[in-house]
């Protein structure tokens, strides 16, 4: 499963590239698979509540038509509600690989992969029920291999491929029904979607106005120039040779015609609890890097702080044990992901993940020895590059002289550790994270970039020159860029004088992480 | 705003080709021609419902098994049986391509029948026949011992009930299929048809559907 994870992680990382090299970090829609969908639901139920007021039950084919060769609107708006379709299912599948190469499908994340799972599953039901209303040919197609399906499955009195024998009119009931589930299931979709973020503090369900309005323009237009082709109306009578079929929504389907219903059922049925496994499978031993993160009530002054920066509502503030009058955090293992936001947002270094708390990351800083300048190098500078980035953006950082020091997000990052690096003779400092959106702790660059610029706990103290401090995004694809700007920051701290090692020098007496370090814990 | 360098328009160009291409390709995928009846072969279907006939012998109680009997418990007329089940036999210019047994729906087969069977027929002119066979060659009479029984019995706080029983037997029947039924007819199939035979109720007889279309 490991080897899948990783491959699937190859592959989501080569398609990430190219789509930030097309459309530029900012507006790569890969990042926004999750908000896409729910981005084309939103369009789905406008479409469909234009569309369900011309449907007819009496004659659905007629309706459709009719509404098909309607150029002023109906045509583009079925066209429309039929591509969001296949973006909604593409996006959510493109959401599930990616969740899942890149480890967030186990542990605290369980819940989410289920109910995505779930959503995928209702959203590909609802589709066909959606196809089957229009009762084109491949409406059709699609009714008979449903009810074929079905008919095993010993709960209906009357086989349900009978109504499509051709013996009498198919009943409107068949389609009340249909209309009913197709209209009932985005319901439930949006029960599910309320699960499936329950767990976020922040949930971010659309993506940003730019991209939702250009992909609905793009989709727009591709409906009035292109629009999405009505087979023949069905019929009992006469078979057909192809269908106009959508191979988003039933790619499964000329698989499934050649398979017994039992069989299908139990692929169906094999695949399903295959991936309801998969947070079972690939979990991994809540130790080392997964580890949670623990508060340690010495230091914990009850700021409030780490539970409002928690991007997974993991942490609460409850009543001390000892007679301080202040509240202190604690942190609900089944709910932390081991992200580490927690330790940059604690000024008095009192919560992280065990080796990942502020404390532990000046330790860490104050074991390990900056490599030497190199000859061309006139100082230092120090590269701070999260793990999760492409290795080698973070060598060929490495390449041009920086000093690489590797974090697991850069919203892990306590701003003491900056200005450590600073004071121990860095001429600059450059963080690189990951694109905003495709941040495995979510909200990593959006918190350091808070805390470094605009005082948020725990800030980057006022004395440390932000001018010799450059945060950058190390995204696939992008490389070039990140390269650039550093290139760039080099030159600009170069034509600023060396700054002098202030080891030893007074410090103040909570912030201060020397400080810190050297006081009894 | 600072106008766009030759390599941002660049970029543009190429993002605005690629996003072309995928909402081609997503055209193409939402409707792709897949192949489904590619042969020129028709189809043969038969379809329908129907009650199958009740097999069941009866007989009209005693005085002394009556009084047995709680008194709401005294049905003078008593039935045992079973549905029937039948034979479905197609040939087509003489050629047997379909043979099976139809039974009642449900576990206890005590439902109406449901027949869906299709078969490839080749286009053309073809002999079609099609037979429906009670598979039981004799079957008990519950009209006449009910009918005895209703005769000898349909007196005092019950009167009139055995004869509603009988008229409600003789209904039943009716409603059956009838024990043979036979389609036996020359038709004419076009390239990728579908010819449906169905039980027609009120001729009760086989017949072949006219569909449109």
């Amino acid at each position: 499963m490991r080897l899948l994870e990783r491959g699937a992680r190859r592959m989501i990382r080569a398609l990430d590239a190219a789509a930030t090299r097309l459309f530029g970090m900012a507006h790569n829609p890969l990042h926004q698979s999750g908000t896409i969908a729910v981005a084309m639901l939103v369009v789905l139920i406008a479409t469909g509540a234009y569309l369900v007021l011309f449907y007819r039950l009496g004659a659905p084919a007629e309706s459709v038509a009719g509404l098909a060769a309607d150029p002023w609107l109906g045509a583009w708006m079925r066209s429309l509600h039929r591509y969001a379709t296949d973006v909604f299912l593409l996006a959510a599948l493109l959401h599930m690989l990616r969740m899942f190469s890149q480890a967030r499908s186990w542990g605290p994340r369980t819940l989410a992969w289920v109910s995505g799972l779930m959503l995928l599953g209702t959203g590909m039901v609802c589709a066909w029920t959606g196809f089957v209303m229009a009762w084109d040919s491949f409406g059709e197609r699609l009714a008979r291999e449903g009810g074929r399906l079905l008919d095993v499955v010993p709960i209906f009195s009357e086989p349900l491929s009978r109504i499509f024998a051709g013996d009498g009119p198919v009943p409107s009931a068949f389609f009340f029904v249909n209309l009913f589930v197709h209209i009932g299931l985005p319901l439930a979709i949006g029960a599910v979607l309320w699960l499936h973020v329950s767990h976020l503090a922040r949930p971010v369900l659309l993506p940003p106005r730019v991209l939702s309005w250009t992909l609905v323009a793009a989709l727009t237009l591709a409906s009035v120039v292109m629009p999405a082709a009505l087979g023949e109306p069905a019929s009992a009578f006469r078979l057909a040779s192809t269908t106009p079929t959508d191979l988003v929504v039933a790619w499964w389907l000329p698989l499934s015609e050649r398979l017994a219903p039992a069989a299908v059922w139990a692929l169906l049925l094999l695949l399903a609890v295959a991936l309801l496994l998969v947070p079972r499978v690939v979990r991994r031993r809540r130790e080392g890097s997964w580890a949670p993160s623990v508060v340690d009530p010495r230091y914990c002054t009850g700021c409030n702080q780490c539970p409002q920066d928690c991007p997974w509502e993991a942490i609460t503030m409850v009543k001390r044990a000892d007679d301080r009058p202040t509240l202190v955090a604690l942190v609900d293992p089944a709910r932390c992901v081991s992200c580490g936001i927690c330790a940059g947002s604690c000024a008095p270094m009192g919560v992280g993940p065990p080796g990942r708390s502020g404390r532990d990351q000046l330790q860490t800083l104050r074991n390990a020895s900056m490599t030497e300048p190199g000859p061309d190098a006139p100082f230092p500078i120090v590269a701070i590059c999260c793990e999760q980035a492409p290795a080698a953006h973070a060598a060929a950082l490495r390449a041009l002289g920086a000093h690489i020091h590797p974090v697991s997000c850069i919203g892990n990052l306590h701003t003491s550790v900056i200005e450590r690096f600073i004071r121990d003779g860095a001429a600059g400092v450059f963080i690189g994270g990951c694109p905003p959106r495709d941040c495995l702790s979510r909200e990593g660059p959006k918190w350091l970039h808070e805390r470094l610029f605009n005082d948020r706990e725990a800030e980057l103290q006022p004395r440390v020159d932000r001018r010799r401090i450059r945060v950058g995004t190390l995204a696939p694809g992008a490389r070039g860029d990140a390269i650039a700007l550093f290139e760039t920051f080099v030159a600009e701290v170069a034509s600023m004088d060396r700054p002098a090692r202030a080891v030893g020098e007074a410090s103040e007496p909570v912030c201060d992480p020397v400080a810190l370090l050297d006081s009894p814990s | 705003m600072r106008a766009p360098t030759a390599q941002q328009a660049l970029h543009g160009i190429i993002a605005t080709v690629a996003t072309a291409l995928a909402l081609v390709a997503l055209a193409r995928v939402s409707a792709a021609p897949v192949p489904y009846h590619s042969g020129r072969a028709a189809l043969l279907r038969l379809s329908w419902s129907a009650r199958p006939e009740r097999i069941e012998v009866c007989r009209a109680l005693s005085r002394e098994e009556l009084e047995e009997r709680e008194e709401h418990m005294r049905q003078r007329v008593e039935c045992d049986g079973r549905f029937a089940t039948y034979d479905l036999r197609v040939t087509i210019d003489g050629k047997i391509v379909g043979e099976s047994v139809v039974r009642g729906g449900g576990f206890r087969h005590d439902r109406s029948m449901y027949l869906l069977r299709e078969m490839d027929i080749p286009s053309g002119k073809r002999h079609l026949q099609v037979s429906f066979t009670r598979h039981e060659k004799s079957v008990g009479d519950g009209a006449s011992p009910a009918s005895e029984a209703a005769a000898a019995t349909d007196t005092g706080i019950f009167a009139g009930r055995a004869t509603r029983e009988v008229a409600e037997r003789a209904r039943r029947a009716r409603a059956a299929v009838p024990p043979r039924l036979v389609l036996d007819t020359t038709i004419f199939v076009s390239d990728r048809r579908v010819v449906v035979i169905t039980f027609d109720h009120e001729r009760r007889a086989l017949s072949i559907v006219n569909g449109t279309g």
